[in-house]
């Protein structure tokens, strides 16, 4: 389709521009052309290109909001390395981005090659369940898992008592060596369904010959997915990487919700933190625009970062 | 992107693959099958949990079994109207509604523009557009914050407004594009000749063919601002303005014991994505697959 279409419209460019009437077509082509992409242009500039650049311009000034901003150079910058927060919440960060990103590909990559070795009608009613999470807002998952996390009256600390593993039983959300695993539970929950289904659309596309000449050479089951089904996904699964690391990096919503970065900055991550730096955990606290938005164009690094590991592996792939 | 559509919807053409695997793995299909189960069993659990539990008279709530023995509306009867449920639902509808139209006019003239149209910098413009496509909204807080103070929008639903279709645009924008490249040029040059104007080739010809594309996004961003929350929760402080998600993030304070008046609202909140995951449920799996293996 691509090739008639270049032919036809390189027949176009190359025919005589015999008159007025195709130098007016052009004209038209390239007014549209602008006028249609002025709204979406305007609001970019507005609300995202300016933005990032101002981001970048307060992250070297010291800032309550009021008044000027005070231009300070890298001192925030400079400030983190003695910032003991900054660094739990660099940890938590990058802990938190990295064990999701294993856990939401590993797991979804063997449910997705699991699904399409089982009947048709079963594996549609598992897809169906297991993406269910994921369109129910951090909100609404943050605190439905915080009722189940509940100490004393949560239904996970019950059950756990009821088939005979109370020793297992925790305080979820509040003991500091157990707060950041807990949420990485329910984010895995959250994100099993979405990455499970891009798997499973990739593994559709697997030309099936290559299964039977594994089969002919005696490759068994797990040399297959190895060797025919593994290679084929190598693009889908760097999507799938660069997606989750960029969700890790940028996590907020759901921390916020089930702990604000507590207890006691346990599980406190730089979205968390740089939102408590400007927009106040504590009442009466000077908001830190500066510093908080030095945390933003971290963030933006990382999740830069997460393109690059996705372009880096890609590439690899396509040699 | 036409195969990977059709992947996503694993339909004839792949039955014939299927069942050749089918015939291979005989033996084990049913371990597997019972580990697939358990693993939905174990995802499903908390939704069905929340439901039981807003459906529990208030006195019953804590021990006895996962079962309620008796059932009881009266939580969502409460959750209705001691929260000004039907404000905040409404606050978020209309939000949702015009964030999407918004989206899709801006995001499917502008993809349009960019996949059929030929005008000079149109490659840098659209690098520089999809250059920050998946800019994080948490780096955007604290500048955007300001921008809406600057512009006196701040704290009203119009600036949280212009903060959705401006940060989701430039996506629904690269899928449109995707879509409208599927469609042959010879159908604008052939309308062209016909003395259409551009506007009009757009509106009446190749808007009614993206009509799944149209779809896909429409869903997309639909569940996407539903469910938005650190924007809602920033911008907004009246409490009669705010949507869904900041309201129910309250919540959790208000009725810290009263757990089924908490689970009433949080399933009231999640019936309109549901019902859109439903509706739509396969041009949404196939859109989203296209959006996340296109990036």
């Amino acid at each position: 389709m691509s090739t008639s279409s270049s032919t036809l419209r390189a027949g176009i460019r190359q025919a005589p521009r015999s008159g007025a009437r195709l130098w007016k077509l052009q004209r038209s082509e390239r007014l549209a052309g602008y006028g249609f992409i002025v709204p979406i242009t305007v609001l970019f500039v507005l609300f995202v290109g300016w933005p990032i650049v101002f981001a970048i311009y307060l992250s070297f000034t010291r800032w309550s909001g009021f008044g000027a901003p005070n231009v300070i150079g890298l001192d925030n910058y400079t400030r983190m390395f003695s910032d003991p927060v900054a660094a739990t919440a660099f940890g938590n960060t990058l802990l938190f981005a990295i064990v999701t990103t294993v856990l939401q590909t590993v797991i979804p990559l063997i449910i997705a090659v699991l699904l399409s070795n089982v009947w048709r009608g079963l594996s549609v009613v598992v897809r169906t369940i297991l993406f269910i999470p994921g369109i129910i807002s951090f909100v609404v998952s943050g605190v439905l898992w915080k009722l189940i996390y509940d100490p004393n009256l949560g239904t996970l600390n019950n059950l756990l008592k009821a088939i005979g593993l109370g020793a297992l039983q925790q305080h979820w959300l509040s003991d500091p060596a157990v707060v950041l695993p807990s949420i990485i539970v329910v984010s895995l929950w959250g994100a099993v369904g979405m990455n499970m289904l891009i798997f499973f659309a990739g593994i559709q596309g697997v030309d099936p010959t290559y299964y039977e000449a594994a089969q002919v050479d005696g490759a068994n089951r797990l040399q297959q997915f190895w060797y025919v089904t593994m290679p084929s996904l190598r693009v889908v699964t760097a999507i799938v990487i660069s997606l989750n690391l960029m969700n890790g990096f940028k996590v907020f919503d759901l921390i916020y919700v089930m702990t604000a970065g507590g207890p006691n900055h346990a599980s406190e991550v730089f979205g968390t933190y740089l939102y408590s730096l400007a927009f106040g955990s504590t009442a009466g606290s000077i908001p830190q625009l500066g510093y908080g938005s030095a945390f933003s164009v971290i963030v933006m690094l990382l999740c830069g970062v997460a393109v690059l590991v996705q372009i880096v592996l890609s590439r690899r792939a396509s040699r | 992107m036409t195969a990977l559509l059709s992947r996503a919807e694993p339909a004839s053409s792949a039955v014939g693959a299927k069942a050749v695997r089918r015939r291979r793995f005989p033996v084990g299909r049913s371990f597997v099958a019972f580990i697939l189960l358990a693993v939905a069993a174990f995802t499903i659990f908390p939704l069905i949990w929340l439901v039981l539990t807003s459906i529990r008279p208030a006195n019953t709530v804590f021990g006895g079994s996962i079962w309620p023995t008796s059932v009881s509306l009266d939580a969502y009867a409460k959750a209705w109207s001691s929260t000004d449920f039907g404000l905040h639902f409404a606050n978020s509808l209309w939000i949702t509604l015009a964030t999407v139209l918004g989206v899709v006019v801006f995001a499917s003239l502008a993809g349009y523009a960019f996949a059929k149209l030929r005008f000079p910098f149109k490659n840098v413009i659209y690098v520089m557009l999809l250059a920050t496509l998946m800019m994080p909204s948490t780096s955007l807080i604290i500048p955007l914050y300001l921008q809406l103070k600057s512009f006196g929008l701040l704290n009203s639903q119009v600036g949280l407004l212009v903060l959705y279709v401006s940060s989701s645009a430039p996506f629904s924008m690269f899928l449109m594009r995707a879509f409208f490249e599927t469609l042959p040029d010879e159908l604008v040059q052939a309308a062209r000749i016909d003395g259409a104007g551009e506007f009009q080739i757009f509106w009446r010809i190749v808007l009614p063919l993206a009509r799944p594309g149209l779809a896909t996004v429409i869903i997309f961003q639909f569940l996407q601002t539903w469910n938005e929350f650190i924007y809602a929760n920033t911008v907004l402080q009246n409490t009669e303005e705010l949507p869904l998600q900041p309201v129910l993030f309250g919540l959790v304070g208000q009725y810290q014991t009263d757990w089924p008046t908490l689970c009433a609202g949080l399933t009231m909140s999640i019936v309109p994505v549901v019902l859109v995951y439903v509706w739509m449920q396969r041009q949404f799996v196939a859109g989203m697959t296209l959006g996340a293996v296109k990036n």
